[in-house]
């Protein structure tokens, strides 16, 4: 008997372990693959790329223009998103995209036992820092994705598989100012 | 652009295409998720198990009543004569869904009293000693809480069918008259009221008990949607072109993603690992469910409306 | 020629976000997968310690280009058909800066911090706020640099055509330099690991 009430509990904390302790990431090369391979399936079906920045330049267009229309039609950033206003601005590729992102990632977070409230930082850090830092490197770069006319995924990732010349700049240049920059903030990480 | 109408489609002329806002869908929604929680409560009482202690049954009841009431509030909303509406209960027809709603619903609220008072909360058998001694007489009666399980399981179908009947008796949309809706809002009633109860449940086997049942349910539910929509398309011209309108017309991708996707397959898939215990269960894909089924509603209510007998209004 | 599928009429628009969800589902998946919904993997790029940011996006740069350049080349999808984003030059420059400084402030870039806040994390949920207000402050600044914005217009221009050469050869040279790339990586982990050992 105790040895069934035995294997019934190692069983029991298996399913426990198993349920709880999240899994190792991918093998990056072959993460890169699959998702070269979602890159590639855009392209052949869709005939473009993929990105995030552009579904919150709908969802910000949206806002200003049901607060303030006048101001929103007057400006050539907000007109563009906007589009002719026949269809919902809403309705855009990249707002679905971004929503597949979302689901995507809770897919895998769930399957791998990885979905977890917590605020990601350096041991030395305080949380309420590491909130504010998220929230200025989020602005500044909202700025700068909308300068570049794309983010990473938009610019870096699509641009760069296309050959396409200012997106290579780009690349070239995130990566500078990501190092000029990391020694500064190394204590939100280290 | 102006574009000039002529006959029928000029707006004038037959109905404005589109009368029903926000309100007839919560409504609808709103109703038959109460009527899945009645068939839920109905279902525990019955099956006795208002003897543990931590069964859903006795808040379920409560929870029924209050969203049934704000149901009821955006329907009288929507009322055109709002100071009129007790006029059908002057009547009774046996014809006209709107009567029978009415009805149903004068039957659906003493039901949901029966079942609180098999054990109310403290605080109000406190303070009422009359609910209190009704309490105890039901309790003490011989099957009574088998007889309002039955009560509550019956109320909840009836009311559940008659969400779905109120579109399909309507004969001027063609996306509505079809007799195969009250099972698609029956039935998506359910599943929304067990992702609910599920979401709420206190006791842990119940959780799981729900959780097997929602996936039962959507599944179901995914069948009737395949057979509502073969149904369609076997039709008349005119379902043909109603039933597209949510296929590959201006609601395709709502419908797909956010009803079809996001509110039954991605759900029912995670849910069925979660049941095996593969995953842990998270709460997002009750809450999927739930906002599945009430941009359900909105699509066929909205869509519904878009939907008509004659070609021309859809531009063809 | 019939791909892209969608410039050749096979399927509508409502059709395309259809699409538009399925194809965000596999980037957010794999993007997951890669440990991009953790902030600390990625800024983990900047300090040496963990180079996954390199080696997936160049991964998945040379996977796709690769792919596109073999079906374009046996006549399946036409590649002028495929949207390019026209160069301008400086703003580009300009806002690579801002974004690099900001990766490595806030820790995300758009599309990770969708990720990271689908599986709980905090600072990429604020890091999300900071991002549409960050595009508000540019919406609204936006005539004030709506000159520069505009500023040395490129058109839609790849590398091949800007330093004429032919197509084939730049995808080679760009596999090579990725291959260089990641031994490199591998070789640079390495030595931070011995470090941070040693330490």
């Amino acid at each position: 008997m105790t040895t069934i009430s035995g294997t019934l509990s190692d069983e029991k904390e298996k399913v426990k372990s198993r349920e709880h302790t999240p899994k190792p990431y991918m093998n990056p090369y072959l993460a890169g693959f699959g998702l070269g391979l979602v890159l590639l399936a855009s392209f052949v079906i869709m005939g473009r790329g993929l990105g995030a920045s552009g579904a919150f330049s709908s969802f910000i267009a949206t806002t200003v223009n049901t607060v303030a229309p006048e101001h929103a039609a007057g400006n050539h950033f907000y007109a563009e998103y906007l589009g002719d206003g026949t269809t919902n601005p809403l309705k855009d590729w990249l707002v679905f995209e971004v929503i597949g992102v979302l689901i995507g990632g809770f897919i895998s977070g769930t399957l791998a036992g990885r979905i977890k409230k917590t605020v990601e930082r350096g041991p030395a850090f305080s949380s309420k820092m590491r909130l504010l830092f998220a929230f200025g490197g989020g602005t500044l770069m909202g700025i700068g994705a909308k300068l570049a006319r794309g983010c990473t995924s938009g610019q870096a990732l699509t641009g760069g598989a296309l050959l396409n010349l200012g997106s290579w700049a780009f690349m070239m240049m995130v990566f500078a100012g990501a190092y000029m920059m990391a020694y500064f903030v190394r204590r939100q990480w280290l | 652009m102006n574009e000039l109408s002529h006959t029928r489609t000029n707006h004038l002329i037959d109905p404005s295409m589109h009368v029903w806002g926000w309100e007839i869908p919560v409504y609808l929604f709103l109703g038959g998720l109460v009527a899945g929680m009645m068939i839920i409560a109905g279902y525990f009482l019955f099956m006795g198990r208002h003897k543990e202690p931590k069964c859903s049954c006795f808040y379920l009841p409560i929870i029924s009543t209050i969203v049934l009431s704000i149901g009821m509030f955006a329907l009288f909303l929507d009322l055109e004569h709002k100071l009129y509406f007790w006029r059908l209960y002057t009547t009774f027809q046996l014809k006209s869904p709107m009567s029978w709603g009415a009805w149903i619903l004068v039957l659906v609220y003493p039901a949901l009293f029966a079942n609180i008072l098999i054990r109310p909360p403290e605080i109000i058998s406190n303070k009422f000693r009359l609910i209190a001694s009704l309490s105890e007489k039901i309790n003490r009666m011989k099957n009574s809480t088998r007889l309002i399980g039955i009560l509550n399981i019956s109320l909840g179908v009836l009311l559940g069918v008659y969400t779905g009947i109120l579109l399909s008796a309507l004969g001027a949309r063609p996306l509505w008259n079809t007799s195969i809706l009250w099972m698609l809002f029956l039935i998506s009633g359910l599943s929304a009221a067990a992702a609910f109860v599920h979401l709420i449940a206190k006791d842990v086997q119940e959780r799981e008990m729900l959780a097997k049942a929602d996936n039962t349910f959507l599944t179901v539910e995914l069948i009737v949607i395949i057979l509502l929509i073969v149904g369609a398309l076997s039709s008349t011209q005119a379902h043909i072109d109603a039933i597209n309108i949510i296929l590959t017309g201006p609601f395709a991708a709502s419908f797909w993603v956010f009803v079809v996707g996001l509110g039954i397959i991605i759900p029912l898939i995670f849910q069925v690992l979660a049941v095996q215990h593969k995953i842990i269960h998270t709460p997002v894909f009750p809450i999927m469910v739930i906002v599945g089924g009430l941009i359900l509603r909105f699509i066929i209510v909205y869509a519904g409306q878009y939907s008509h007998w004659s070609h021309t209004v859809l531009g063809k | 020629m019939n791909a892209p599928l969608f410039k050749f009429d096979s399927f509508g628009n409502e059709f395309s976000l259809i699409v538009a969800v399925i194809i965000g589902i596999g980037f957010g998946f794999f993007l997951e997968r890669a440990g991009f919904g953790s902030a600390k993997k990625l800024a983990a790029q900047f300090y040496f310690r963990d180079l996954a940011v390199f080696k997936v996006m160049f991964t998945a740069i040379v996977t796709a280009m690769i792919g596109i350049f073999y079906l374009s080349w046996i006549g399946f999808v036409d590649l002028s058909l495929v949207y390019l984003t026209p160069t301008n030059l400086l703003p580009q420059v300009v806002g690579g800066l801002l974004l690099g400084i900001g990766f490595v402030i806030g820790g995300y870039c758009p599309g990770t911090s969708v990720v990271a806040s689908s599986t709980g994390k905090i600072d990429g949920v604020i890091y999300l706020v900071g991002v549409i207000f960050g595009i508000f402050v540019f919406g609204e600044f936006f005539p004030l640099i709506e000159n520069f914005y505009n500023s040395s217009d490129m058109g839609k221009v790849t590398l091949p055509q800007y330093f004429n050469l032919p197509y084939g050869l730049v995808v080679f040279a760009v596999v090579l330099m990725a291959l260089g790339g990641f031994i490199g990586a591998e070789k640079v982990e390495k030595i931070f690991a011995k470090k941070s050992l040693e330490k």
